[in-house]
This record gives C-alpha cells, sequence and structure tokens, in this order.
C-alpha cells in the first residue's frame, strides 16, 4: 500500500517534462519494434484491400493487446496503479502507434493527397500494430534508468569504483571501440533482414528529394531519443562518458554515418548494390535501409 | 493494482491528461473513419480493369507505348496481368507481359510496352488477360 502510494505520488508530480519523457520513450519503443513490419510491402497491401469489419477488429485487439502489455510493462516512467490508468495507456501507446504509422506512411510515399480513404485507413490500422505494441512495450525492450538504479542500490559501494572507471576511462578509445561495435551489432540484428529483400528497391522509386533528407532527419531523432531522451537505461551515464564520440550531438551524427555504412555493406553484401551500380540509386538505398539500421544501432549501444 | 485506487480520476497531472485526450482525439477519428467506410461499403461490386494507352513515343531505336491501368470496381485486384501484341499482317511479330503486384479500388498503376517495330505500322492490342482477388 505504501508503495502504491508512492508509486501515485510520483505519477501526481510528473510535469510536462516528464510527459514528454514518457511519449519519447514510448515512440522509441515503438520503432524499435515497429520498424522490420514498416519495411513490408504486404503490410501495405493488406491494408489496402481488408473490410472495415476486419479493421475494426483489427484495432479492438491491438486494443486489448496494449492494455495487457500496460498491466506489467508501458511506456510510462511509472508503473500504472489502477485499471483505468491501464486503459487510459493502453488507449494513449495506441494513438502513438497510429501517429507513428501515419507519419512513416507518409514519409514513405505510401499515404499520399491521391490515396483512397479506405486505403489510407487500412495501412494506418494495420501499421500501427507493431508500433503500437512497440509503445507498450518500451519498458521490456530496455530497462528504465531508475528502476535499475534502485534494484543495484544494495550494490551501491561494490558498483562506484566500476562507475567510476566507466565515467572516466582510463583509455578513451575502448569506449569509442565498444560502442562503435555495439553500433554495428545493433544496425546488423534490425536491417540485416530488411537489406535483400524489394521494398528497399521499391521506397527507392516511391521516395524523392525532399522526403529523404525527412529519412535523415527521422533517424537523427531517433537515435538521439533513444539514447539520450527516453530514459532508458544507462542514459545518464552516457551522457558523462568521456570517449571520442560520446558528447549527445557528436555521437548521433557518428553513429549515424556508421549505421549508413553498416547499411552500405549490407547491401553490398546481398548484391543491391555494387561498384558499377549508379551512384544515386545506391545512396538512396543506403539512406533508406539506414533508417532500421540507425535505430538498431542506438539500442545496440544502450544494450551492451 | 489496487482496487481501492480504482476510482480516483484525479492520479492524472494535467500533462497526462492533455496528452490522454489527444490519444482519444486521434482513436476517436480512425474509429469514426472505420465506421463510415463500414456503412459505405456495402455496395462493393468486383474489380473493373480497364486499360488505356497512349501513343507510341520513339527513344533511340525503340518505340516506348505507355499504359494506364485503373481499377474502377469496388474489390482489389492482385496480380494484374497485362499483355501487349503487336500484329502485321494478323500475324503477331511482338508481343510483351506486365504483371502487377497490387491494384486497389479506384487505383491506377502505369507502365510502357517496348516495341523494336513502330506500333502504328501494324495493329497493336493492349489488355488486361488475369487478375487475383487478394
Amino acid at each position: 500500500m505504501a508503495s502504491s502510494k508512492r508509486r501515485k505520488k510520483q505519477r501526481h508530480g510528473s510535469s510536462l517534462r516528464g510527459e514528454l519523457n514518457d511519449l519519447v520513450r514510448g515512440l522509441c519503443g515503438a520503432f524499435l519494434f515497429g520498424i522490420p513490419l514498416l519495411y513490408t510491402m504486404e503490410v501495405w497491401w493488406i491494408g489496402s484491400s481488408v473490410s472495415p469489419p476486419q479493421l475494426a477488429g483489427v484495432l479492438l485487439t491491438t486494443l486489448v493487446g496494449t492494455y495487457l502489455l500496460s498491466r506489467t510493462g508501458g511506456f510510462r516512467k511509472s508503473q500504472v496503479t489502477t485499471e483505468r490508468e491501464a486503459v487510459e495507456d493502453a488507449i494513449e501507446a495506441l494513438a502513438l502507434g497510429i501517429v507513428c504509422a501515419l507519419t512513416m506512411l507518409v514519409i514513405f510515399r505510401q499515404i499520399t493527397f491521391e490515396t483512397r480513404l479506405s486505403e489510407t485507413i487500412g495501412q494506418i490500422v494495420f501499421e500501427s500494430v507493431p508500433f503500437s505494441f512497440g509503445v507498450a512495450l518500451a519498458n521490456q525492450f530496455l530497462r528504465n534508468a531508475n528502476s535499475s538504479e534502485k534494484s543495484d542500490s544494495s550494490s551501491a559501494n561494490q558498483s562506484e569504483l566500476s562507475k567510476m572507471d566507466r565515467l572516466f576511462p582510463e583509455d578513451n578509445l575502448n569506449e569509442t571501440i565498444s560502442d562503435i561495435g555495439a553500433t554495428l551489432l545493433g544496425a546488423l540484428i534490425v536491417a540485416f533482414s530488411i537489406a535483400p529483400t524489394d521494398e528497399v528497391t521499391v521506397l527507392v522509386a516511391a521516395i524523392d528529394g525532399p522526403w529523404l533528407m525527412l529519412i535523415i532527419f527521422v533517424s537523427l531523432l531517433l537515435s538521439y531519443s533513444i539514447v539520450f531522451q527516453a530514459n532508458f537505461t544507462r542514459q545518464e551515464q552516457r551522457r558523462l562518458q568521456s570517449g571520442l564520440f560520446q558528447k549527445p550531438i557528436s555521437e548521433t551524427v557518428f553513429s549515424y554515418l556508421l549505421s549508413l555504412a553498416a547499411a552500405a555493406l549490407m547491401l553490398s553484401f546481398f548484391g543491391k548494390i555494387d561498384i558499377t551500380a549508379s551512384f544515386d540509386l545506391a545512396f538512396e538505398q543506403i539512406l533508406i535501409l539506414g533508417l532500421p539500421a540507425t535505430v538498431g544501432g542506438a539500442a545496440g549501444r544502450l544494450a551492451v | 493494482m489496487s482496487q481501492a485506487d480504482s476510482h480516483k480520476p484525479e492520479s492524472r497531472s494535467v500533462a497526462e491528461q492533455v496528452s490522454f485526450f489527444l490519444a482519444l482525439a486521434i482513436l476517436l477519428i480512425i474509429v469514426s473513419c472505420v465506421g463510415y467506410l463500414w456503412v459505405s461499403d456495402r455496395t462493393q461490386s468486383p474489380s473493373i480493369l480497364e486499360i488505356s494507352t497512349h501513343s507510341a513515343e520513339q527513344r533511340r531505336a525503340s518505340y516506348y507505348v505507355p499504359f494506364t491501368v485503373t481499377n474502377l470496381g469496388g474489390t482489389t485486384a492482385t496480380t494484374v496481368q497485362v499483355i501487349a501484341e503487336l500484329r502485321v499482317d494478323n500475324e503477331i511479330v511482338e508481343w510483351g507481359e506486365q504483371t502487377i503486384d497490387f491494384l486497389s479500388r479506384d487505383e491506377e498503376a502505369e507502365g510502357a510496352f517496348v516495341f523494336v517495330r513502330n506500333p502504328t505500322d501494324g495493329e497493336l492490342i493492349v489488355r488486361v488477360a488475369s487478375y487475383s482477388e487478394p
């Protein structure tokens, strides 16, 4: 009961900044979970062809799923304490998923002013399913910083030394190499299954100039948010680290470039690009695959 | 979760309430759109695939014949097969085939057939040969 009151107090005290952090954490969870299905043409098509009763069923199922996940995981710093909060969080998770799906489908030019309403709604509803589950699972992906701090409080003295070692490493190069490895590994895990698919080529045909710029912006924003804004574990520690690229902005830019390099390697591994290919085409493919690679890379740096 | 806590609407901060009502509004818009589609979708007609060709255009040594396929029906068609035959003296001298993966209601797809001979020298037939239900 006492702990319930304390949690409630935390929720009372959450300011606008706290709420924004919660929403950013939800969005980051959405992209970590939803990216693979976003790069699946069949989901766009299924969404375009299903009947309205099926859409209603999908919405209801997603709402039930996000409700169940919100009871145990959720995307807020403090866990839900009442049924009503769980329902409200589930509705917010679904709405965030819808916003993510709409934004990405617009950037990917799968939804334009010419797209019919039924097709638009179908695509949004189907793509919002993994995004919504990702929002509701945000706390499960990467343990919340505060909770990990609490669980470690008993061994605080023991960890103090190693913490100080990490904050002021003798050899910055090790930190940097570790981050490069983690970024490449994360990028590989998320983007490797997308690289050989036709979706990348299809998106190259659909997306032109300004929308490619938006993809770069979204990639950088997600990378920064996941590592430095969503309050996932080790965020504060990362802000204090002193490796070569471990200031937030420089790390974000550097890891983005690294993710693009990883995307280029994956595309060349699957024979999608080579030296003889047109530079424009290859560059666009790299930028498009760079988005999931960047999201994976950001998650990788937090996980390692 | 505590049963005693379940009737306290004031447990949320203003920021949380604002984001909840925004979320509710987004969800209601989507649900309303689905409801509208449900009501308006009851008179679904099967796929009607119409094809139109444009005049041939010479580019270097080839002739390009652009075409547009439109699904005028009420349901989606997949794997739409478009074929083109160029007949000279009632004999097929060149032919081509294209498959359009997906064509939803009112959606258009564009493409072009490429011929070595000038299509105006013979009879050009471009038609939809088949499609599948999704």
